[in-house]
């Protein structure tokens, strides 16, 4: 492989954005990737950040990112690139026809398959709260042989949150027999389809009316696209919002969907399967990382390097009972001393998790440093989950911090140094 | 020896396979890769299972290419369904479907059997015959070629080079394609290395594998692994031209089988394409390329992707001055070696292809590239266009100067 102006390690949300941007301003990129990513299951919405400390919510998204405690991600990032990054992202999604919508000022209650609420910034067309909350009737769509979606505790959960809303259920017949247990995704996927569409638009009708809003689990189509959702919400006549589901997610695959057609667009080299566990450094600098699988090691060479490799689950950084180690450029890692204090053992407490928070400690320029501040490569910048200092399941903050941080890089990168 | 330990454990329930699984996607009579795969070889390992939907499986890999976690997912897979085969009647199209190598063998001994055997074919397509056996009538299956790369590649005058390689051609090339081969040989001449041959090679036993024939592939795997284990002493890399083969003998072997020197090997083979995008990394190749007025589609064959190399193909054939070539980038083709040819997998391969075939429709191209033989005739019969091996285009560019 020639060198390239930035490799990306890693094919989540940050690596991909980072690379988007990167190349959309003129770099030769490439990503190297391991696995799908996490955005096959981790969702395709943006949580910027939803709670504080004490699992208090915040009014805004952007009060959250002020007040991000010490440490946190956000507050090296900066307010005014936050608001650059969300809008950038915004703009290439909507060029692509696949526009989210939100902003910064204002906090997105969406519903979840449970029939509770979640704090979040950025949202596709198909989860526009807004519509949820101006009708007077919610009807959860129950729709038969589908797991992990309970209709009826999901209306029983709403009607706690709306005690004004009238809430109802509509059962819909099973779209297509046989077969294994239906998840969402399946059925996402008869939904990519018009005579299938039709169908289940005919079952919804009966309960479609004025001041209505279907409550839905995440199944109006697979694609990086509004076709289906415009298709069904035309033929209901009524609108639909889809609620926030387990894996694998339909709104993540759209996601990944959507930032990987750009990529292609942009001309970024996307490599699959490749294995990055290690690199070459000459004069203090950062040359190339190696692959290593079942073949040979590969090189990958490049001026700039953008770490996206992941925290716990997406193995960029891993852990056994004594260490704990970032594999590709052995960073230290900033984690509590002993390992019995990793962890807060009461699980859904009003704390965050210690594990969650180890990461990569990074100056302003998100370049790694050691424990005196020093940079340790000045041409690699660190984002995502790699970054230390925040538990993005407690705080709803995940894919915030993967596009604001990597917006930065690539910013930083395109540059060619300091902000 | 082998460090790529099947641990069904390394597996954390994310789903990523079941969204990635062609199969899956068109038939919800599979569980899917997560179920049928590390979910139930937990269970597999405490007392034998039999799972129907094992047999859905392809073999594609697309599931231990969506892993985050470096499952082998299709393995286990192939491993359980071949468990699960053992001792049970072995359907005949299944049997030659896994041996295709036997029959290459035995129609390359009398002059003119070939064209018979393709006639033969035809025939037992449209006579219902290859149905009764298992074999699909509406699939496109390879046609023998009247004389085999060895036997061409013996005839053909080789300039000698200091620099040497061994190339294997698979069943593939060998016995259905053998101009790819004669290309492939060319190709490398013209960038200064003299190409062996070694006529001891079996097939790699992908086909073996999937057939639920482990014991025989186990012996090829032995075979091979040892003359790999000459060549490498002697310094030569070993280059291969069908990418279901180039998986086989760097991955699956190790995935599957015990035997010295198969890691090592793994990093003396080299994909044709690979060989010559790295030959280009270092400013080595030879870019004296004439103009190829063309524009055509590229699929990157499962197999391909699933050896985290990138897509060398089109790093080198962006190299020919006039040429145009763009990723189709539209999954899996469907075929999966024989899977397609199967009697009752024939309709799932189709729709599994359909998002390919659509996209070539739409691209207008009467030429793809691909650089697997079976999703080329796929890609042939699918989409009704021309499919070569992206040497094929090499070679061309050379041949225009």
């Amino acid at each position: 492989m020639k060198k390239s102006d930035v490799v990306v390690i890693g094919g989540g949300l940050s690596g991909l954005f980072a690379a988007a941007v990167a190349a959309q301003n003129g770099k030769k990129v490439t990503v190297l990737s391991y696995g799908a990513g996490s955005l096959t299951i981790g969702g395709g919405i943006v949580d910027i950040m939803g709670y504080a400390d004490g699992n208090v919510p915040f009014a805004t998204p952007i009060e959250g990112v002020k007040n991000a405690p010490e440490g946190h991600p956000y507050t090296f990032i900066g307010e005014d690139t936050v608001k650059e990054a969300v809008e950038a992202f915004k703009k290439m999604a909507s060029a692509e026809g696949y526009a989210y919508q939100g902003s910064l000022d204002e906090m997105q209650w969406i519903p979840t398959a449970v029939g509770t609420l979640k704090p979040t910034a950025l949202v596709p067309r198909t989860m526009d709260v807004a519509k949820m909350e101006a009708a007077k009737k919610l009807v959860v769509v129950d729709l038969a042989g589908l797991k992990d979606f309970s209709a009826p505790m999901a209306a029983k959960n709403l009607g706690l949150l709306f005690p004004n809303k009238t809430i109802e259920t509509v059962k819909v017949p099973e779209l297509e027999k046989s077969g294994r247990d239906m998840t969402a995704f399946d059925t996402a996927r008869l939904l990519d389809r018009a005579d299938i569409r039709t169908m289940f638009a005919a079952a919804l009708k009966s309960k479609a009316g004025k001041d209505v809003c279907f409550i839905v689990p995440p199944i109006l189509g697979t694609h990086a696209s509004y076709v289906a959702f415009d298709d069904i919400t035309k033929q209901v006549g009524a609108p639909l919002v889809e609620c926030a589901a387990v894996a694998p997610s339909v709104t993540g695959i759209r996601l990944r969907e959507l930032m990987l057609s750009i990529l292609r667009k942009q001309g970024v080299v996307f490599i699959e399967k490749a294995n990055v566990c290690g690199n070459i450094v000459e004069n203090g600098k950062v040359v190339a990382v190696t692959t290593k699988d079942f073949g040979r090691q590969r090189t990958y060479r490049a001026d700039e390097f953008v770490l996206a490799s992941g925290g716990f689950y997406g193995a960029g950084i891993t852990a056994d009972q004594e260490n704990v180690k970032e594999v590709v450029f052995d960073l230290p890692i900033v984690a509590p001393a002993r390992v019995e204090d990793w962890t807060n053992a009461k699980m859904f407490s009003d704390a965050k998790q210690p594990f969650a928070m180890i990461g990569i400690a990074v100056n302003e320029q998100l370049q790694p440093v050691d424990a005196e501040g020093a940079v340790i490569y000045p041409n690699v910048r660190v984002v995502g989950r790699n970054l230390a200092g925040y538990d993005f399941c407690f705080e709803k903050s995940g894919n915030g911090v993967a596009l604001t941080s990597a917006y930065k890089a690539a910013s930083l990168i395109v540059k060619g140094g300091k902000a | 020896m082998s460090k790529h330990v099947v641990n069904p454990d390394l597996c954390t329930a994310c789903t990523v396979c079941v969204a990635h699984c062609p199969v899956a996607e068109v038939v919800r009579e599979y569980r899917g890769p997560k179920l049928s795969g590390p979910a139930s070889e937990r269970l597999r390992l405490l007392s034998p299972q039999d799972d129907a939907s094992l047999d859905f499986c392809s073999n594609c890999k697309n599931c231990d290419i969506s892993c985050p976690s470096g499952v082998p997912i299709s393995t286990l897979n192939m491993k359980a369904r071949a468990k699960m085969w053992e001792g049970k009647p072995e359907p005949q199209g299944r049997k030659m479907m896994a041996h295709g190598e036997q029959m290459g063998k035995l129609l390359a001994r009398f002059p003119g059997a070939a064209s018979i055997v393709n006639l033969g074919m035809g025939l037992g397509k449209s006579l219902g015959m290859m149905d009764m056996v298992g074999i699909s009538s509406k699939a496109p299956l390879p046609s023998y070629a009247s004389t085999t790369f060895y036997k061409q590649f013996k005839s053909f005058k080789q300039k000698s080079f200091d620099k040497k390689v061994v190339f294997y051609p698979g069943c593939t090339i060998n016995f259905n394609q053998p101009e790819i081969g004669m290309d492939v040989v060319k190709v490398l001449q013209a960038n200064g290395y003299e190409v062996l041959v070694d006529e001891e090679f079996v097939c790699c036993g992908s086909p073996l594998v999937v057939g639920g024939y482990l014991g025989e592939a186990n012996e090829n795997a032995r075979k091979n692994t040892s003359l790999m284990n000459k060549w490498r002493a002697k310094g030569y890399p070993v280059i291969t031209a069908c990418t279901s083969c180039g998986l086989m003998l760097k991955q699956e072997y190790q995935e599957l089988f015990h035997h010295e020197g198969m890691d090592k090997n793994a990093e003396n083979i080299y994909d044709i394409m690979e060989f010559l995008s790295m030959l280009d990394d270092e400013d080595k190749l030879n870019t004296n390329f004439g103009q190829v007025n063309d524009t055509m589609l590229y699929h990157a064959p499962c197999h391909l992707r699933a050896q985290g190399m990138g897509l060398p193909a089109l790093d080198v054939l962006s190299l020919i001055p006039g040429y145009r070539i763009e990723n189709a980038a539209a999954g899996c083709c469907g075929m999966s070696g024989s899977y397609g040819m199967q009697a009752n997998k024939r309709e799932i391969s189709l729709k599994v292809g359909e998002k390919l075939f659509n996209r070539i429709r739409q691209a207008g191209v009467k030429s793809v590239v691909s650089d697997c033989g079976t999703c080329r005739l796929q890609i042939g019969d699918g989409a009704k266009v021309q499919a070569i091996h992206p040497v094929q285009i090499v070679a061309r560019a050379y041949a225009a100067k």
